[in-house]
């Protein structure tokens, strides 16, 4: 059991599932928020000096005696700080200052902390189903995405749930990680609509109770408009899990690619064991872990812990090419 | 308010809360929750509205025993007869 710090543990959260090599702008809003946790752990960490309501990097954090401060990030918390006053500013000013990084920091940023995660086994890189697809393969578009490792996730996160939903004290990590969450619109990943309630009521309560929720919570540091780009992507991705979304995303994959993978078979006409093996052959040389679980015309193939179906399909090209197209099995069976 | 104990810290202390369990034996929140309602794991709590402790290596201990129960096919009133939970 590692313990991690502050900005690791969102980073845990934020990061996975996401594309590694690429900004998206779903990754573009979590690499914000990534940067303003940056700044609430040297605040925790007691990495500022207050005076008159601002707050100044305090010379132990200057000199890098804090374990998270400067030493870690100190590429961004010096740059952030030196767009700042030197007088000091407002933790409101130093997170919002945090969250308007330029995308080129953003990504710096983002190796970092990844890098640190790589390094405590907690994270790591994987080939994107969608890498695999007829169209992305031969136009050679890699396509790696981040996955955290389940144990480390599971106890970051239900630690968190544990903490919000019970009654008794709330420490101020979990305050912290309430409003990144918040920010980066990661609440419905975590809470199910109905604790949602209870979250905004322990927010009230924090809200009266600490100084800390009191000058976090007011303070928004999201873009509207990735918010709401994000939120549309995440319907679209829910609307293609239903049964008339699954079919038209099987009609017009483009839709949603990463739920309708084509991956072609050697031969036209290929008969079902022929088919499956090509597609194994295909999916393992990216690195995936292939089990199949049920054979005949429509297989169902495990791929990294995920039920996919493996219809039969043709794509219309010049001339057609044959294939199957792999869509995840729903309701995902438990196998 | 207070900050995250480490996990040397929670090792090191008698009483854990269930959030702090929830990391020591990776199990999910509703579970122990759960076992907390069905009465399987004792608590001590000095107030209503105050955090639940539990004692850390009897707990653990208890945790893991229901784990084993259940892979071997107990249902949850026969792991509760097991571990002599009055029903």
């Amino acid at each position: 059991m590692t313990d991690l710090s502050l900005v690791q543990s969102f980073s845990l959260i934020a990061l996975n599932a996401q594309r590694s090599l690429h900004l998206t702008t779903e990754k573009k809003v979590a690499l914000r928020c990534m940067a303003a946790a940056v700044i609430l752990e040297l605040y925790l960490d007691g990495g500022f000096e207050a005076s008159e309501g601002k707050l100044k990097l305090s010379e132990r954090a200057s000199n890098n005696l804090i374990p998270s401060g400067p030493t870690r990030w100190a590429v961004l918390v010096r740059l952030i700080s030196d767009k700042l006053d030197d007088a000091g500013a407002k933790l409101d000013e130093w997170l919002k200052q945090a969250a308007r990084l330029s995308n080129r920091k953003l990504a710096q940023l983002e190796h970092a902390i990844a890098e640190s995660l790589k390094e405590a086994g907690c994270l790591e890189e994987i080939h994107h189903l969608l890498s695999c697809d007829l169209y992305f393969e031969s136009a050679g578009v890699e396509i790696k995405e981040y996955r955290s490792d389940m144990n480390q996730y599971t106890r970051i996160t239900e630690e968190l749930r544990a903490e919000i939903l019970e009654d008794g004290t709330v420490t101020e990590e979990a305050v912290c990680m309430l409003w990144l969450l918040r920010e980066s619109g990661c609440m419905h990943d975590l809470f199910s609509r109905n604790e949602l309630e209870r979250v905004g009521a322990r927010m009230d309560e924090l809200y009266s109770e600490s100084a800390l929720a009191r000058s976090l919570f007011p303070i928004p540091i999201h873009k509207r408009s990735e918010l709401i780009f994000k939120q549309l992507l995440h319907m679209k991705k829910m609307a293609v899990k239903t049964q008339v979304g699954r079919g038209l995303n099987f009609v017009f994959p483009i839709i949603e690619r990463s739920q309708s993978v084509f991956i072609e078979t050697e031969e036209m006409f290929a008969g079902p064991d022929q088919r499956i093996s090509d597609v194994i052959t295909r999916l393992e040389s990216y690195g995936h872990v292939v089990k199949v679980i049920r054979g005949g015309q429509v297989p169902i193939i495990k791929i990294d812990n995920m039920c996919y179906e493996a219809h039969p399909h043709a794509a219309y090209t010049r001339v057609p090419i044959h294939g199957v197209r792999l869509q995840p099995k729903r309701p995902a069976a438990v196998v | 308010m207070s900050r995250q104990r480490s996990m040397d810290a929670i090792l090191a202390s008698e009483y854990v809360s269930i959030g702090e369990l929830v990391r020591l034996t990776g199990s999910r929140y509703s579970t122990l929750k759960f076992y907390t309602e069905e009465g399987m794991l004792p608590f001590e709590q000095a107030e209503e509205n105050l955090t639940r402790r539990y004692k850390r290596e009897e707990t653990i201990k208890r945790i893991h025993k229901i784990k084993e129960l259940k892979t071997a096919g107990l249902s949850i009133p026969q792991i509760k007869d097991a571990i002599g939970v009055k029903q």
